[in-house]
C-alpha cells in the first residue's frame, strides 16, 4: 500500500495543478460548481479513499483519507458537494448494504452523480429520534411511506434519501424502526428549503405522501434500522471531527494573515492567543480520535467527549475572530482590523449549529455523565 | 522506563505514603517539611531527569510531565518544581547536592510574569555584581542555593553571602513558602548558556501545566465520587441532570487539558527553544483557565462541605489559584502567544 508520505506528496502535487473552483455565494451556483468539483476529484481518484475498490473507492485507509482532507483544505480547495453521502450515509450502505445496493448506489454516490440526504429528524422527533412517527406500511413488494421529516440538509437537490421509518408501532420504540433508501423523484416526495440563520437555504422540510418504496430498498432487515442509524450517526461524528479540525486550522491561519500588518491591539493579540490555545487542544484531542478511527474501534462514549471538545473549540475560535469585527460586523463588505467581515460573520453563525446537530451538547453530556463517569441515571 | 511508568510509580507511592491524614497534617503545618523533601530525595525523584553522567536516571525532561501530574493529583507540597527541574537543567556541583538532600534550590526570577513586573521587582547584573529585589521567591528562606536570573544571565548565589538578604513572607498557597530576596552588589559569575533562562521558564510553565492538570483531575474524581454517593430528595444528587452536565463538562475540560499536556510533552524534547516557549505557554494558558474552573465546579458540587478546609477540593482550589499566574495566566499568555503569531518571533524575547 502507498505510504502516507508518498500519498501526501502525490495529493499536494495534484492539488497544485488542479485549479480548484472559487465557491460562489449564491447557493444554486454553489451547488453546480461543487458537484462538478466532486466529479473532478472522483475521476482523479481522490473520493472514497478509504472505501473498498468494489464500491468504487481506492481501498486505502482512514489515515490516507485524513491526509487528503488536510491537503485539500490547506490548498484552500472546497469539499466535494456530496458530504452527506460520503461521510454520513455511504459508510452504512457499504457496511450493511446488499451486493446489489452497494454496486448500484455507491459508485454513483462517490462520483457525485447521486446526491444523498439524511432523513432522520422529524418535527416531533429531534433529540428523541427513536420516537419518530413517519410510517411505512407493507403493500405487496412495496412499503408505502407517509410522514414528515425536517432539517434534512440538501433534500431539495438530492436524488436519494436515507430515511428512518416506523414499520412496527406495536413494539418498544427503537425496535420498530427500519432504514429505507428512497429515490427522491418518487411520486409523493416534496422537499421545501428552510432559510437558515446564515442566510442559506441548505436544509429542508420533506413531506412524504403515500410514497411507494420497493422492499429491496430496505437497508438491512425490516425493523432492524436502529442499529444502522447509530452507525450512520457515528460516521457523521467521526467525519466531522476530523474535517472540522483542519478547516478550523486553516480559518485561524487565514485570520492571522488578514490581521498581519495592521495596528496591533491587546484585544487582537488576546483573541489570536486564545484561538491558538483552542486549536492545540483540538489537535491533541484529535490525535486520539484518529487512532481510534484507524484502529476501527466501534462507537464509545469517548466520541461524545470528542464532540464536546470540538463544539467548544469551534465556537470559541469563531466567536473570538468574529468578536474582532466589533460594530462593523453588521456592515456588509467591511474589513475591520483587515478581517473580511462577510466570511467571519457566516462562519461564526454556522458555528452555533455545531452543538445542535449530530446529537446536541446536552445529549452528549448526559452520555458522558452516565456511561463514562458512571453517575446514576436520572 | 516509559513516561507513564514514572507517573504510575509516583502515584503508587503517594497513594500509600502521602494521601489522607498525612497530607492533612502537612497542610496544616505549612509548605516546608524537611523530612518529606529528604524522603523524596531518597526515592530518587529529584534525580529523574538528571543525565546519567551526572549520576541521575537520565530520563528525558518530558518524562517529568507524568510525575507533575501526580504531584498535582496528590497535592504534594514543597519545592518540587525547583528540586526536580534545576538539577536536570543545570550541571553544577552545588546544584547536585539537592538531589541527595532535598534541601531546596530557589529560583530568583523577576520574570515569572510580565504583567506584574513592577510588583515583582527586578535584578540587574553589572560588572559581575547582582543588585535588585524580587518580592516573591518560592522557598528562598529554606534554600541552600539561589539561582538568580538577571536578563539572559543565570548566576548561582550562596544565600549566606554578604549582600544577600532574605525576608520571610506569609503564604496563601498551601504548597509554597515565599520570601523576598534583596541583592546588594553581590559578586556573581554568570553560567555560560544562552538558552538557559528560556529553557528554565518554558519547562517550569509546562510542568506547572501538568501539575494543574493533576489538580483538576483529582477535583473531578472527588466530585464524581461525592455526587454519586450524597443523597438529597431521596436519591443521589448525581442523578440530577443539572449536576450530571456540570460533571460531564468538567470531564470534557480536564480531558482537553490532559491531552494537550500529553501532546505537548510528546513534542517537547525535540522542539527548538522558541517553539518550546510557545508550546509551553499554550499549555500553561489552558491549564490556568481549566484547573481553576474545574476546581470551582468541584466546590459547588460538594455544597457546604466544599467550602470547608476539611475538604480536599478546597485545598486543590487554593493551590490552583496560586499556581494560575505563576509563569503566566491565560490573559497574559494569550496576548504573548497572539503577538508571536502576528510577528513570528520568539515570544519570550522580552524579559
Ligand atoms: C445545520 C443543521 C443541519 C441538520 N441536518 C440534518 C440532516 O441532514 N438530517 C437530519 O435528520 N437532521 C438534521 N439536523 C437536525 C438535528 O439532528 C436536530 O436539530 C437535533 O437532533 C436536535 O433536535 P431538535 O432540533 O428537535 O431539538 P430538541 O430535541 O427539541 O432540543 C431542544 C433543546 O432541548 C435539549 N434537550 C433535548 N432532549 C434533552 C434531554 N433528554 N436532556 C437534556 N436536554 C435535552 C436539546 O439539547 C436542545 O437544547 C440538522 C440540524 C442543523 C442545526
Amino acid at each position: 500500500m502507498e505510504s502516507l508520505d508518498a500519498f501526501r506528496a502525490r495529493a499536494r502535487a495534484w492539488l497544485a495543478e488542479a485549479e480548484p473552483p472559487e465557491v460562489p455565494l449564491d447557493l444554486d451556483s454553489r451547488f453546480t460548481v461543487l458537484r462538478r468539483w466532486q466529479k473532478t476529484l472522483f475521476e482523479a481518484g481522490w473520493v472514497g479513499i478509504a472505501w473498498s475498490r468494489e464500491a468504487g473507492g481506492q481501498g486505502l485507509t482512514h489515515s490516507h483519507q485524513l491526509v487528503f482532507v488536510e491537503e485539500l483544505v490547506r490548498a484552500r480547495a472546497p469539499q466535494p458537494i456530496g458530504l452527506i453521502g460520503l461521510e454520513v450515509v455511504g459508510p452504512s450502505i457499504d457496511r450493511y448494504g446488499s451486493d446489489r445496493q452497494r454496486t448500484e448506489l455507491l459508485p454513483r454516490l462517490l462520483a457525485g452523480d447521486d446526491i444523498w440526504c439524511q432523513g432522520f429528524s422529524e418535527p416531533e422527533a429531534g433529540s428523541d429520534l427513536a420516537s419518530l412517527r413517519t410510517r411505512a406500511v407493507a403493500d405487496g413488494d412495496d412499503l408505502v411511506v407517509s410522514g414528515q421529516k425536517i432539517w434534512t440538509s440538501w433534500a431539495h437537490v438530492a436524488q436519494w434519501c436515507a430515511l428512518l421509518v416506523r414499520t412496527d408501532p406495536s413494539v418498544r420504540k427503537q425496535a420498530g424502526i427500519s432504514y429505507l433508501l428512497v429515490d427522491m423523484s418518487s411520486p409523493g416526495v416534496t422537499a421545501r428549503p428552510i432559510r437558515q440563520m446564515t442566510g442559506d437555504g441548505e436544509f429542508c422540510e420533506v413531506f412524504l405522501d403515500q410514497v411507494r418504496v420497493p422492499r429491496r430498498n430496505l437497508l438491512g432487515a425490516e425493523n432492524e434500522g436502529w442499529a444502522i442509524a447509530t452507525h450512520t450517526l457515528g460516521s457523521e461524528r467521526a467525519g466531522a471531527t476530523l474535517r472540522r479540525r483542519v478547516e478550523l486550522e486553516v480559518a485561524v491561519d487565514d485570520a492571522i494573515s488578514e490581521l498581519r500588518g495592521r495596528p496591533e491591539t491587546p484585544r487582537v493579540r488576546a483573541a489570536l492567543g486564545r484561538c491558538h490555545v483552542a486549536m492545540r487542544v483540538l489537535d491533541a484531542q484529535t490525535r486520539r480520535t484518529t487512532a481510534r478511527l484507524v484502529a476501527g474501534t466501534g462507537p464509545t462514549p469517548l466520541d461524545s467527549v470528542d464532540k464536546l471538545v470540538l463544539n467548544d473549540v469551534e465556537q470559541t475560535v469563531l466567536a473570538e475572530i468574529a468578536g474582532l469585527l466589533g460594530p462593523l460586523r453588521a456592515v456588509l463588505g467591511s474589513h475591520p482590523h483587515g478581517l473580511r467581515s462577510q466570511r467571519w460573520v457566516h462562519e461564526h453563525l454556522y458555528s452555533r449549529a455545531a452543538s445542535i446537530y449530530g446529537g446536541s451538547a446536552q445529549i452528549q453530556r448526559t452520555i458522558v455523565a452516565e456511561r463514562l463517569l458512571g453517575l446514576p441515571r436520572g | 522506563m516509559a513516561d507513564d511508568e514514572y507517573g504510575a510509580a509516583v502515584d503508587e507511592y503517594l497513594t500509600r505514603a502521602y494521601d489522607g491524614d498525612r497530607l492533612r497534617e502537612l497542610l496544616d503545618a505549612g509548605a516546608w517539611h524537611p523530612e518529606l523533601a529528604a524522603e523524596l530525595a531518597g526515592l530518587g525523584w529529584y534525580s529523574l531527569a538528571v543525565p546519567e553522567d551526572r549520576g541521575g536516571l537520565g530520563a528525558p525532561l518530558s518524562a517529568l510531565g507524568a510525575v507533575f501530574v501526580q504531584f498535582g493529583r496528590h497535592l504534594v507540597v514543597g519545592p518540587q518544581l525547583e528540586n526536580v527541574l534545576v538539577p536536570a537543567l543545570l550541571a553544577d556541583e552545588r546544584v547536585a547536592a539537592v538531589v541527595e538532600t532535598g534541601v531546596p534550590v530557589a529560583v530568583v526570577d523577576h520574570g515569572v510574569t510580565e504583567e506584574w513586573a513592577e510588583d515583582l521587582g527586578s535584578v540587574t547584573l553589572t560588572s559581575g555584581r547582582l543588585s535588585g529585589t524580587v518580592h516573591a521567591v518560592r522557598f528562598a528562606r529554606q534554600a541552600s542555593l539561589l539561582v538568580v536570573i538577571a536578563g539572559a544571565a543565570v548566576c548561582l548565589v550562596d544565600p549566606a553571602a554578604p549582600g544577600v538578604r532574605i525576608d520571610e513572607l506569609d503564604s496563601a498557597d498551601p504548597g509554597t513558602e515565599f520570601a523576598r530576596v534583596v541583592l546588594d552588589e553581590v559578586p556573581a559569575d554568570p553560567i555560560p548558556d544562552d538558552d538557559l533562562v528560556a529553557r528554565l521558564r518554558s519547562w517550569a510553565m509546562l510542568l506547572l501545566a501538568c501539575e494543574l492538570s493533576g489538580l483538576a483531575h483529582r477535583s473531578l474524581e472527588h466530585t464524581v465520587e461525592h455526587i454519586g454517593r450524597r443523597e438529597q430528595f431521596g436519591r443521589p444528587v448525581g442523578s440530577f441532570q443539572a449536576l450530571q452536565h456540570i460533571a460531564a463538562d468538567m470531564h470534557m475540560r480536564w480531558t482537553g487539558l490532559h491531552n494537550l499536556c500529553l501532546a505537548t510533552l510528546a513534542d517537547a524534547d525535540e522542539a527548538s527553544v522558541s517553539e518550546l516557549a510557545i508550546m509551553a505557554a499554550t499549555a500553561k494558558a489552558h491549564a490556568a483557565e481549566v484547573a481553576v474552573s474545574v476546581c470551582e465546579d468541584a466546590i459547588q458540587l460538594h455544597g457546604g462541605m466544599g467550602f470547608t478546609t476539611e475538604s480536599v477540593v478546597s485545598r486543590h482550589y487554593t493551590r490552583a489559584l496560586a499556581l494560575r499566574a505563576w509563569y503566566g495566566d491565560q490573559t497574559e499568555l494569550r496576548r504573548r502567544i497572539g503577538a508571536s503569531l502576528l510577528h513570528e518571533t520568539d515570544p519570550r524575547r522580552t524579559t
